[in-house]
């Protein structure tokens, strides 16, 4: 074990603690019993097979738009507009498996699933050509496409699209569904988690392999550590910039397998309910690792529905806040033990 | 139909948006005029906004409100120049990590003391100015002191920033700390004053929007935090053009809203996107080019 990986192992493994003591410091001034709700929590979401199907497929989305986010985090690209290409995408996605449901029946479910991904790709591809023809941070252009996306979507929903008095489209039919995992196993019974859950095991162990394995993953770190030594090995950072965009954003549109095809059968709006956001704290909690995504969005997973568990107890939001918290402190402990452990300036 | 919608009191509505905007502009400013990028200023509004609401109504009191919600603000604005002037984390990822954590607060307080997630009791408003109150047609902008503030603003930042000494060295920093350092000026107090003035800016214009609008909302700030990053950047970090800049975000956000009452057939969802669409453009260098302070974004 080189001392870079222990120090990664250090750095998170800290973070999280502190987290935890900060929460719970936190919970106790604000006159709640923190190891009541602790105890409630974990009881809750370990000890029925619903409470884990149910932090699975909060897990799902996170794990898919994690390693999307570690497409463009790897080449440092702070990709902040997730938010904003995954709900295109899903919403183009669910358009076209409604409308030709009828014709194609199960085959338009990859056929959609390419549409959307396209549409995502396309808004990544706009920061991304900004950046390398204008040299404009993709901070600033990713926050403003973000809303651009989302009155967008708003406009030709309400205008066009919803169902009457809804903020959704119409149901696709009920044969296009990826199973649930409890026509599986009655373990699952009720919830909502399907083999969508699979899936995004699987695109992390691709990604990984892609980052880790293969000369494009290669160049990909190479850009994102050194563009300058990059562009005298002879990469082509533009090119690199253009395709970490592209996929990453088209990635984060799979989520919707999960949701419109493994759930509810139409797009919501507002269904991401900020997914793009916590998606930045799981993937800089497992340093861009596509392996460490899984257990950082099973980890998040936990929390979401465990938060929800405890609703009576303490409000759920106290989950928002420790998704804040974890960024933050990983963040900081990363840099202390870089100056303490690493000895580097 | 135009004449229809810009009323008399399309104009007063234009000068109360412009508020908000303009604090959160300025705050930007003087931040990334010190080298220190801010996407916080969201976050900021949020929880002072909240802050003010929870005190004045716990106190009954909005004076208590006005500054309990500026402590708030700068002691965020000390945590925000701990992590990225002395730990020199990524400013923008430090940014994100603070707009999810102030946001989360405000929602999970605002649940755990007024049991509601979608907005708290009423409270009253910051009093109206005597005298100037009563100036006849303007009298609810120049009665309301954080307006005046704000404008007043535009000449106050313009001349501390370019004509007092504060000022000059506040933009070494951000332009070029290293030849700052070798004059002797503390390049990092003056990174984290203007942090501070930052975060006490963003937290006024929170503050306003709260005793504006009576009952702290979920979702009230809806974006100014970014509009006034879009409008800085338009403005080109210079105070008089982002008057102008906000001005026109203003008369945006009016038009929306009197287009949805009107229901003049004008979608007003792109009315809406209009802020950010124009933001990208002037990036993309449509209405001339743009350029940050040198040293912005990079930690010293």
């Amino acid at each position: 074990m080189t001392k870079k990986v222990k120090a990664n192992i250090l750095s998170t493994s800290i973070s999280l603690v502190a987290t935890i003591i900060i929460l719970f410091v936190f919970l106790y001034l604000v006159g709640k019993d923190p190891f009541e709700v602790m105890q409630k929590m974990l009881t809750e979401v370990f000890g029925t097979g619903y409470g884990i199907g149910q932090a699975i497929f909060k897990a799902t989305p996170l794990i898919i738009c994690g390693c999307g986010l570690a497409f463009c985090f790897q080449a440092s690209l702070f990709n902040i507009g997730a938010e904003g290409q995954l709900n295109l995408g899903v919403f183009v996605m669910s358009i076209v498996a409604y409308m030709f449901d009828d014709y194609l029946g199960i085959f338009i479910l990859p056929i959609a699933v390419a549409i959307g991904f396209a549409v995502s790709a396309f808004w990544g591809f706009i920061p991304a050509y900004i950046k390398i023809k204008r040299g404009v941070s993709e901070v600033i252009t990713t926050i403003m496409m973000n809303f651009i996306s989302l009155a967008l979507i708003n406009y030709f929903l309400i205008e066009f699209l919803a169902v009457k008095s809804t903020v959704r489209t119409e149901k696709i039919l009920d044969v296009i569904n990826i199973p649930k995992l409890s026509v599986f196993s009655d373990y699952f019974e009720g919830s909502s988690a399907n083999l969508t859950f699979f899936f995004a095991i699987a695109l992390a162990a691709a990604t990984y392999f892609i980052f880790y394995k293969t000369s494009f993953g290669y160049k990909l770190r190479a850009v994102g550590l050194n563009p300058k030594a990059s562009r005298y090995l002879g990469i082509n950072t533009n090119k690199m910039t253009i395709i970490a965009f592209m996929i990453g954003a088209g990635i984060t549109s799979l989520v919707g397998l999960n949701f419109v095809f493994g759930y509810k059968g139409y797009y919501e709006y507002g269904f991401s309910n900020n997914l793009g956001f916590t998606a930045i704290a799981v993937t800089l909690l497992a340093k861009n690792n596509p392996i460490g995504i899984i257990f950082t969005a099973l980890l998040f997973g936990i929390m979401d529905y465990g938060g929800l568990s405890v609703n009576t107890l303490v409000p759920k939001e106290i989950m928002l806040v420790f998704q804040a918290l974890v960024i933050l402190s990983i963040l900081s402990f990363d840099r202390i033990i870089k100056i303490y452990y690493l000895k580097e300036k | 139909m135009l004449e229809s919608i810009i009323t008399y009191s399309f104009f007063m509505q234009v000068f109360r948006m412009f508020t908000p905007y303009y604090l959160g502009a300025s705050a930007a400013t003087f931040s990334e005029r010190s080298g220190v990028v801010n996407i916080a200023i969201e976050g900021f509004m949020i929880i002072s906004a909240f802050s003010y609401a929870a005190i004045t109504i716990a106190t009954q009191n909005p004076y208590l409100g006005l500054i309990g919600g500026l402590i708030i603000g700068i002691l965020f604005s000390l945590f925000f120049s701990l992590f990225t002037i002395k730990l020199k984390i990524n400013q923008i990822v430090i940014g994100v990590g603070f707009n999810l954590l102030m946001a989360g607060l405000a929602k999970f307080l605002m649940l755990l003391f007024f049991h509601s997630s979608s907005n708290t009791p009423g409270y009253p408003h910051i009093p109206r100015l005597p005298f100037l109150k009563s100036i006849p047609m303007i009298g609810d902008l120049t009665g309301d002191s954080i307006i005046i503030f704000a404008l007043l603003l535009v000449f106050i930042s313009q001349t501390v920033l370019f004509k007092t000494r504060f000022g000059l060295r506040l933009r070494s920093v951000g332009e070029n700390p290293e030849a700052a350092e070798t004059l002797g000026i503390k390049v990092r107090l003056y990174k984290s004053g203007g942090v501070i003035i930052c975060g006490l800016l963003a937290s006024l214009g929170g503050i306003w929007l709260a005793s504006n609008q009576g009952s702290f909302s979920d979702g009230m700030v809806a974006g100014r935090g970014y509009i006034a990053i879009a409008a800085m950047i338009i403005g080109k970090w210079k105070p008089m053009n982002i008057f102008f800049a906000c001005l026109m975000f203003a008369f945006f956000e009016s038009l929306e809203i009197a287009l949805q009452i009107s229901g003049s057939g004008i979608p007003s969802q792109f009315v809406q996107m209009l802020p950010y669409l124009i933001t990208i453009l002037v990036l993309i260098g449509f209405v001339g080019k743009t350029k940050p302070p040198a040293a912005d974004g990079i930690p010293y």
